[in-house]
């Protein structure tokens, strides 16, 4: 209770603070500027460039994608409405365990999303039981789950806007996003 | 971290900035009732300044969305049903609009089913107008009709640097009298209004944290209801108000809790390893039924409040979710799939009777009831587009919503405001 005055209180200031700010936050929009993290936004702006010089076609937050070839393999993919990790991804998620053990003051956040279909706040659900299932296997493997943070955005930032089994497929994944560098 | 906060704050707090005449959302009538009642809708005649608003069309456009008129201009010889009326300026901001509902077929001393006047300010045309649909709807079907009624959704806005902007929108029923509550370029979901109409909640990831807020409509003011790690959602207002029902996971698995909004006490009322989700009272306030997949996919479960007792309520389809009770609380309103599309449906719980209300053609999602029971009103894709769909319950009618500009998903309809 306290705790939730006390955030009452700050939201509230922030308010303030927006209206007052909203001239100068223009360029904080960019979630880019000032981070090194490599957050899922980082991936959205470099998929921005994609687009630019016309890789991709219509919105796309583009982390599936452009993650899908990357070396240090950040993104995860699930069957419709499961949750179990994919053998495949084990050696990948074991390397993060690696990394996080190794750096005890690394922060992450493991985001879980779904595809479109059913139902939003189900989707929510489920997209955490997957956050939840990477989330395991680092701790199984020791790491202190003070480093991880899950979030799970359900279908409410999709990796491919369209409607085919393909889009879904990117859609239905769990990040690996760091936050804080150890 | 801060500054990215009130960034995201920035475009959220300046509320009711505009106030677009325009629809956002524009109905266009699929499928109609075959029986539809034929009216004619005479134009009113102004005395003194024109008006922008035009009472008599929008009465017109109220009727024939319905699904349940078939509106003729002043062709009478079409039908024996008409409205005619009149406004009339009385001041220099007042306006006096009368009509009547005439029978053309009962004699002269029967012939007149409805006559009213009211005098109101040049900002109330509109609202008057749907008044007056209200009255002529319930006249003519026995059923309280919802044009006075608002719609909360959420706008998406795809910005060319590839951001998308989420916006928390309430309008009238028809569309028009667009106003922001909030908007973020983080997720807004699952807005619900309270029974009064005067508050809205929400879920909302603001700072990359899931939290539930509830917004004042008329102000804007807002108040943090829940921020625990992982899971803040599918808030739900008891009927009386007083209490919410809402979703927490605590990082663990996502559980169904009870606040009471005066005393500030949470109750936890499923504890499970299951996804529990989408809490939804009964109109009398005794049980709520809610989506888990403890028998592996998502069912419909019913929870009696007093004992706690748990049973399941749907076995046709293997994913079924998102329930809600028809105000008579008769019927549920599903999302529900087999092996095809998603589709709404309704199930009839005396019965057990299961009946398909969509054949868009596409995926169907979060389903939102009109006060009346008569429509509801969900999620739905179009030509590659999140768009609003309206079904009428008994499956007759179908309506679709598109946005003006960007797309529009996860709607919630408002209760009566009057």
């Amino acid at each position: 209770m306290q705790l939730k005055k006390l955030a009452q209180v700050l939201l509230v200031a922030a308010s303030v603070l927006a209206i007052s700010a909203c001239t100068h936050t223009k360029k904080n929009m960019n979630p880019n500027e000032g981070s090194s993290y490599d957050d899922p936004y980082d991936r959205t702006q470099g998929a921005q460039k994609a687009q630019a010089s016309g890789a991709g076609s219509g919105a796309n937050y583009g982390d599936g994608v452009s993650s899908k070839h990357a070396t240090s393999k950040d993104v995860y993919y699930f069957d419709f409405d499961r949750s179990v990790v994919k053998s495949a991804d084990m050696p990948a998620i074991y390397a993060k365990a690696d990394y996080l053990l190794a750096h005890p003051k690394a922060k992450i956040i493991l985001e879980g999303h779904t595809d479109p279909r059913g139902s939003r706040e189900y989707n929510v659900g489920l997209g955490e039981r997957r956050a939840n299932a990477i989330a395991d296997i680092l701790k199984a493997k020791g790491v202190n789950p003070d480093q991880i943070r899950m979030l799970s955005y359900g279908a409410e930032r999709l990796a491919a806007q369209g409607h085919s089994e393909e889009d879904y497929q990117m859609d239905r994944r769990a990040i690996f996003a760091r936050i804080q560098q150890g | 971290m801060m500054r990215k906060y009130i960034a995201m704050l920035c475009m959220g707090i300046a509320m009711f900035i505009t106030s677009s005449a325009f629809a956002i959302l524009n109905l266009e009538l699929t499928r109609g009732i075959a029986g539809a009642v034929p009216i004619a809708v005479h134009p009113f005649p102004v005395q003194g300044d024109m008006p922008r608003e035009d009472v008599a069309a929008i009465i017109s456009n109220d009727l024939r969305n319905s699904g349940r008129f078939k509106v003729y201009g002043d062709d009478s010889k079409k039908t024996d049903t008409k409205v005619v009326g009149r406004v009339l300026q009385v001041g220099d901001n007042k306006y006096q609009v009368s009509f009547q509902l005439v029978d053309a077929l009962k004699d002269a001393e029967q012939s007149v089913l409805l006559t009213r006047n009211y005098t109101v300010p040049y900002s109330e045309l509109r609202s008057v107008a749907h008044h007056i649909s209200d009255l002529i709807f319930q006249q003519i079907t026995g059923m309280r009709g919802v044009f006075s009624t608002r719609l909360a959704y959420i706008v998406l806005q795809h910005l060319p640097n590839g951001q998308t902007r989420h916006i928390l929108e309430i309008s009238d029923q028809d569309g028009y009298n667009a106003k922001p509550l909030l908007a973020s370029y983080e997720p807004i979901m699952s807005p619900a209004w309270a029974p009064n109409g005067r508050k809205i909640a929400y879920v909302s990831f603001e700072n990359r944290h899931t939290a539930i807020y509830i917004q004042d409509v008329a102000t804007g003011a807002r108040r943090l209801v829940s921020q625990v790690p992982g899971i803040n959602g599918a808030p739900a207002w008891s009927p009386n108000g007083n209490k919410l029902a809402l979703v927490l996971s605590k990082n663990v698995s996502p559980n169904i809790y009870v606040l009471d909004l005066m005393t500030g006490q949470m109750m936890q009322l499923t504890n499970d390893y299951y996804i529990n989700t989408e809490p939804s009272w009964s109109p009398d306030g005794k049980s709520i039924v809610f989506t888990s997949n403890r028998s592996g996919n998502p069912q419909i479960y019913k929870m009696n409040l007093a004992d706690r007792a748990v049973s399941r309520v749907t076995y046709e389809g293997k994913y079924n979710a998102r329930a809600s009770y028809t105000p008579d609380g008769n019927r549920l309103v599903v999302l529900n799939q087999d092996s095809g599309l998603f589709n709404i449906g309704t199930l009839d719980l005396d019965t057990g009777m299961f009946r398909i209300l969509t054949n868009s053609g596409s995926d169907s999602q979060s389903p939102t009831m009109a006060p009346n029971g008569a429509m509801v009103l969900f999620g739905t894709w179009y030509k590659g587009q999140n768009v609003l769909g309206m079904a009428a319950t008994d499956g007759s009618i179908q309506l679709r919503l598109p946005a003006r500009n960007g797309e529009v998903q996860d709607p919630a309809w408002s209760p009566f405001l009057s």
